[in-house]
């Protein structure tokens, strides 16, 4: 980086760069949900499942989002762990109608938390409890206790019910994760 | 290969336009471009960024691809280490697995930037590295590129296009398919090109998938960007290609019409009136659209001097041309034309001799190959001249092509040989590796016997390479050469020294073959015997086995042989040379060297391969009971033939494959190659299937198998092939049907050939979708009487039943109704009954046989030109042309009439009976009707065999 280069960062001429990773399992609602996030919502092609992945990336709070929008099919979750790396959050996003793969997405959140970019940086971890619109859904606190996440003690997590559909409790999941993410600029 | 020439093209024609498309070439000058921008902007630039990079320091550096604010604020460094990989890439640095599995999702994560040269710099990236990555891991970009295809950017839309084509499998296309569909028809030329060069490449893996484009193709056929109309028609006949009738019509549409971008491929059928447009299309302003339509002129099939004409004297300019691509283009063009018509060319000459001093190699090494065609006798020596000073500047593998276009000029014009064989010598001398070696090797050893004038000076030019050869195959294989033809040069005595210097001074495997080789003078030359016996007498004591036990065996049967001087009165009186030492013909000296003698000398009387191949089936028939236990001699082996790759296609195609690579051409017509080698599957050897069916097993052992013949169009919905298995006294029509129609079953499929002596069939109980099976009618063969050429009708009869096309099975309640389905006709003729099969020695084989069961014919035949007639001749006998007389020699003169040529031909007939022919042929001129004459000699120990033979002629 050359001189100028880090004098506007410091300086804060230049918007903070936060790169985001968004995993869970697949038909969860990932590529739903950063479709919501995104400030313009013209481009909405119906959503197919993703096959690898897709990046978006806009201005939100002053900040520079670039999303990592992952697949969730089984075939590509092992790849998920190539885009750990200096990312500065992690999003999981839950289908809490769907109690039986409960256990297969405590799996891959462990998983996750084990991954060697992952375990030792306090990145912080915002979970989705997404459909929450939908008869049956779990609610946060059940997830909650599904997936054991008062374990993790090294770094930041916070679990939030929401509606991709409608960006309900998007917004309160965000704030939260613009809020860690400033504090460590 | 196709979408690479595509790419080229597009630069070419779209520079202008907006984007550079994709391809290394085109990245060349952006790396330039971009090197110079760091180094004003960024001060922080050595002097060549790409001078000596370091793999491990330049993969650490990619790190910073995970960098988000790398990525978003710095692209030009993030294109500079993209750059400094694919420089290492293309240096040929080898990079492990998980190193590649490690940039590669580096990389993917450029999507995030939306600087343009990035962008376009991971693209290209992703598309090089695609085929070296673990195809579980390039997948992962689709959803991605899928998004980028429907981008508001036309760069995203083309490039993406692009990589998806590399990496998509068929299952996914599916799912895109309509935005590649889309992006055919876009307004953007570099969008729309880039589609339809996908869909070139795509072809080839899912054709059904791109055939269905028809509709948006066509419409692209008529957009107004010609690079458009190019790609969208070469598209077009990709797909149409099987069609004749498709390209026809497609042809006159476009002649009709007024496209502007007329690059068709052609077809003999309507070569006429295309080439009047291609003639007029040399007068284009486009000089790529001249260019191609002069390249389609020169690759008319039987296309004529006259017409070749103006599309040479094109050429001829783009010769000069300041465009290295063209000149490369014309270059090449003008090659293959010199493979056909040489004299057609000669005009060029000049400019040809400027190019060898070429900047590019590729260019001078076409140059100076098509020169060794097209020159003359005089010029010669100046070419030499030339090529030697050349010949230090290039690599390997040009020299080899060099070196076999010197084959070539020293067969058309012999009496240079002292200057050419000279000249590859001196380059046996110096610096080269083994398969340069290897190839010199190779042409002296070959015009040795093409031209017997070189045999002694090429001896002592191979003895003297040994002297200095570091590759032990080629010493041995010389040391081979030279026991085998040294004894009967005028002095034998002088390679001994050679040979005994390999004795004391090489390794073992080299040792071993220069004792075989001394043996062999010692057997052949009695005065050598005794001094030859005291210097093999020193091996005896060689610390290696295989030495010593070849020196044992010689000293043991040297000793046996009468000693120098009074073996001409043992051998019996009839020896008329008294007392000259050294046989002219291997024939005379029979007499004179003892049976054991015969051991040392006489080699295999088949090749290695063959013998191989011969023993194998031996084995095979053997197994299955087939024939009866003989002993294993060579006489009752079974009969194998040559397999043929012609001595002159061999040159010829040798010298333009390296070079098609390098270039690509511009356009499509290289795919017209493919569809031929596509559409014959290699098939298990058909041989090896019927041994394993007991109901033939009765018949014995088969005497030859013919390559198979298309029944039916290859596009059709059953494809049969029919492959003739011939025994003695039956023969097997061996039907194998392939079905291509996803939801039929056919369940008892069976052919029948009308004839009479029918004597049993075995059909195909069921035969499912896309699955090949066999099914035969064997008929009997009344070996008493002769053999005429037949012709069978058949007819395919079968029962097609519905199944699920999922699973593969019949429906349950199936009951399926009986077809029929016509088949072309199958000919039984004579030359099926004939094996090729090599003689080692033609003109001893033709004196030993004998003018008994000679037949003589003369005929008049329809070919108007000497090479026609030769292919004509082969043809109708199912011979093998001995002595390298398939190929006629040039006569450099292309008014006047071709001297006669004349046919060596050996063969074995049905019954294990060999068979030979001389035939000459002759091209002869009355009132204006340009015909050919045959004169034809036949021998076999058998004259109803001769006859039959002689009557193949038709
Ligand atoms: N009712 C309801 N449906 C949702 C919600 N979020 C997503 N969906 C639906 O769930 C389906 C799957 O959504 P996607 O966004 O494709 O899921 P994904 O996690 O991206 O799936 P993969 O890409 O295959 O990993 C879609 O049909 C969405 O409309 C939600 O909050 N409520
Ligand atoms: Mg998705």
């Amino acid at each position: 980086m050359g001189l100028f280069k880090k004098l506007a960062t410091a300086l804060g001429l230049s918007k903070y760069e936060a790169r985001i990773v968004v995993v869970g399992l697949d038909n969860s609602g990932k590529t739903t949900l950063i479709n919501n996030i995104k400030p313009k919502k013209a481009s909405t092609f119906e959503v197919t499942p993703t096959v690898g992945f897709q990046v978006e990336s806009f201005a939100k709070d002053n900040l520079n989002f670039t999303i990592f929008d992952m697949s969730g099919q089984s075939r590509y979750r092992e790849l998920w762990g190539h885009y750990y790396r200096e990312v500065q959050a992690i999003i999981f996003v839950l289908d809490c109608t769907e109690r039986v793969r409960m256990c297969v997405a405590k799996e891959e959140l462990d998983e996750l938390l084990t991954h060697p970019d992952v375990s030792n940086s306090c990145t912080p971890i915002l979970i989705f409890a997404n459909k929450m619109d939908l008869p049956g859904a779990l609610s946060a606190v059940d997830c909650m206790e599904q997936l054991d996440l008062q374990r993790i003690s090294n770094k930041p997590w916070q679990i939030e019910a929401s509606n991709a559909l409608t960006g309900e409790g998007i917004d309160r999941g965000l704030e939260w994760l613009a809020e860690k993410l400033r504090g460590r600029k | 290969m196709l979408s690479d020439a595509g790419g080229g093209l597009s630069q070419g024609g779209g520079q202008g336009l907006g984007d550079a498309p994709l391809t290394i070439g085109g990245v060349l000058k952006e790396i330039q471009g971009l090197k110079d921008k760091f180094k004003s902007e960024d001060g922080e630039d050595e002097a060549s960024p790409y001078h000596a990079l370091e793999k491990a320091t330049v993969l650490q550096e990619c790190r910073a691809f995970n960098d988000s604010n790398v990525v978003t604020n710095n692209p030009k460094r993030c294109c500079q280490l993209i750059t400094k990989l694919l420089h290492l890439l293309t240096q040929g640095e080898t990079f492990t697995s998980s190193e590649v599995t490690d940039v590669f999702f580096g990389v993917t994560k450029l999507f995030q930037s939306k600087d343009h040269n990035l962008r376009r710099m991971m693209y290209l990236f992703i598309k090089e590295v695609a085929e070296a990555t673990n195809p579980n891991d390039v997948i992962i970009v689709t959803s991605s590129l899928t998004k980028d295809m429907n981008s508001s950017e036309d760069l995203y839309r083309a490039n993406s296009i692009r990589v998806l084509a590399r990496i998509i499998d068929s299952a996914m296309l599916g799912a895109i398919e309509r935005y590649v569909k889309q992006a055919i028809n876009d307004k953007n030329a570099i969008v729309a090109s880039s589609a339809l060069v996908s869909g070139i490449s795509l072809f080839n893996t899912s054709p059904d998938v791109v055939k269905r484009w028809n509709n948006e193709v066509q419409e692209a056929l008529s957009s107004p960007n010609e690079m458009v109309q190019f790609h969208a028609l070469a598209l077009l006949y990709q797909a149409k290609q099987q069609d004749l009738l498709a390209v026809t019509k497609l042809v006159t549409q476009l002649t009709k019409g007024n496209t502007r971008s007329p690059l068709a491929d052609l077809n003999a059928a309507n070569a006429r009136a295309a080439y009047q447009f291609l003639e007029s299309s040399l007068r284009h302003k486009n000089e790529i659209v001249v260019y191609e339509a002069a390249r389609a002129i020169c690759h008319l099939p039987g296309v004529e001097m006259n017409d070749l004409s103006p599309a040479i004297t094109v050429l001829q300019l783009f010769l000069s041309s300041p465009k290295p691509t063209l000149r490369f283009g014309a270059m090449r063009t003008l090659s293959d034309v010199a493979g056909t018509h040489p004299m057609a060319i000669v005009k060029c000459n000049e400019e040809m001799e400027t190019l060898i001093s070429d900047a590019n190699r590729s260019i001078a090494t076409l140059a100076i190959t098509t020169l060794l065609k097209t020159g003359t006798e005089g010029s010669v020596d100046r070419l030499m001249k030339q090529i030697s000073t050349f010949m230090n500047e290039i690599a390997d593998e040009f020299k080899i092509i060099v070196v076999h276009a010197i084959r070539q000029l020293c067969l058309r014009y012999p009496q240079k040989h002292r200057v050419l064989v000279g000249f590859l010598a001196t380059f046996l001398r110096e610096e080269g590796g083994f398969d340069f070696k290897k190839a010199i090797t190779d042409c002296i050893v070959e015009l040795m016997s093409a031209i017997p004038d070189t045999k002694e000076t090429s001896l002592f030019h191979l003895c003297d390479f040994i002297e200095d050869c570091e590759y032990t195959a080629l010493s041995t294989q010389i040391l081979h050469l030279v026991g085998a033809l040294g004894p009967s040069t005028s002095a034998p005595a002088r390679y001994i020294r050679f040979i005994y210097n390999r004795v004391i001074l090489e390794n073992a495997a080299v040792r071993a073959a220069a004792v075989s080789s001394l043996a062999k003078f010692a057997a052949k030359v009695p005065s050598l015997r005794p001094s030859i016996t005291v210097l093999l007498k020193r091996s005896l004591a060689d610390e290696d086995d295989e030495v010593r036990d070849r020196a044992t065996v010689a000293i043991k049967l040297l000793a046996s042989m009468p000693a120098a001087g009074d073996g001409e009165a043992d051998a019996g009186g009839d020896e008329n040379h008294q007392s000259e030492p050294v046989e002219e013909d291997a024939l005379d000296g029979d007499a004179e060297t003892s049976e054991a003698a015969h051991l040392m000398l006489d080699g295999l009387p088949m090749s290695f391969a063959s013998l191989e191949r011969a023993v194998g089936l031996y084995a095979l028939s053997m197994q299955s009971g087939t024939a009866q236990a003989q002993p294993l001699l060579f006489s009752t082996l079974p009969v194998v033939e040559e397999h043929v790759p012609a001595p002159l296609t061999k040159g010829t195609s040798a010298a333009s494959k390296p070079l098609a690579g390098a270039g690509g051409g511009f356009g499509g017509g290289d795919s017209r190659v493919a569809p031929t080698a596509a559409s014959a599957p290699a098939t298990a050897d058909p041989t090896a299937e019927l041994y394993k069916i007991p109901e033939l097993a009765a018949l014995g052992r088969v005497f030859r198998s013919t390559a198979p013949v298309p029944l039916t169009e290859s596009e059709t919905e059953y494809v049969v092939r029919c492959v003739k298995h011939i025994f003695d006294a039956h023969v097997v029509l061996d039907f194998s049907v392939h079905n291509t129609i996803a939801d039929q079953m056919l369940t008892e499929a069976s052919s029948e050939p009308e004839l009479y002596s029918v004597v049993g069939s075995i059909p195909l109980p069921t035969l499912k979708y896309d699955q090949t099976g066999h099914c035969y009618v064997v008929l009997s063969r009344a070996t008493e009487v002769a053999i005429e050429p037949v012709t069978f009708t058949c007819e395919l009869h079968f029962k097609v039943v519905d199944c699920d096309p999922q699973s593969g099975e019949a429906d349950e309640d199936a009951e399926g109704f009986p077809e029929e389905y016509p088949l072309e006709e199958v000919e039984l003729s004579t030359s099926d009954f004939m094996a090729k099969v090599n003689v080692g020695d033609f003109r001893r084989s033709w004196e030993q046989m004998g003018p008994e069961g000679e037949v003589l014919e003369k005929f008049a035949l329809q070919f108007r030109r000497l090479d026609e007639a030769v292919a004509g001749v082969l043809d109708f006998l199912g011979m093998q042309p001995c002595d390298g007389t398939a190929a006629i020699k040039p006569t450099g003169t292309s008014a006047g009439l071709p001297p006669p040529h004349t046919l060596h031909l050996s063969g074995v007939f049905v019954g294990s009976k060999p068979v030979l022919v001389r035939a000459q042929l002759a091209i002869t001129q009355s009132n204006d009707t340009i015909g050919c004459v045959l004169k034809i000699a036949v021998r076999s120990d058998d004259p109803d065999v001769s006859r039959m033979v002689a009557d193949c002629i038709r």
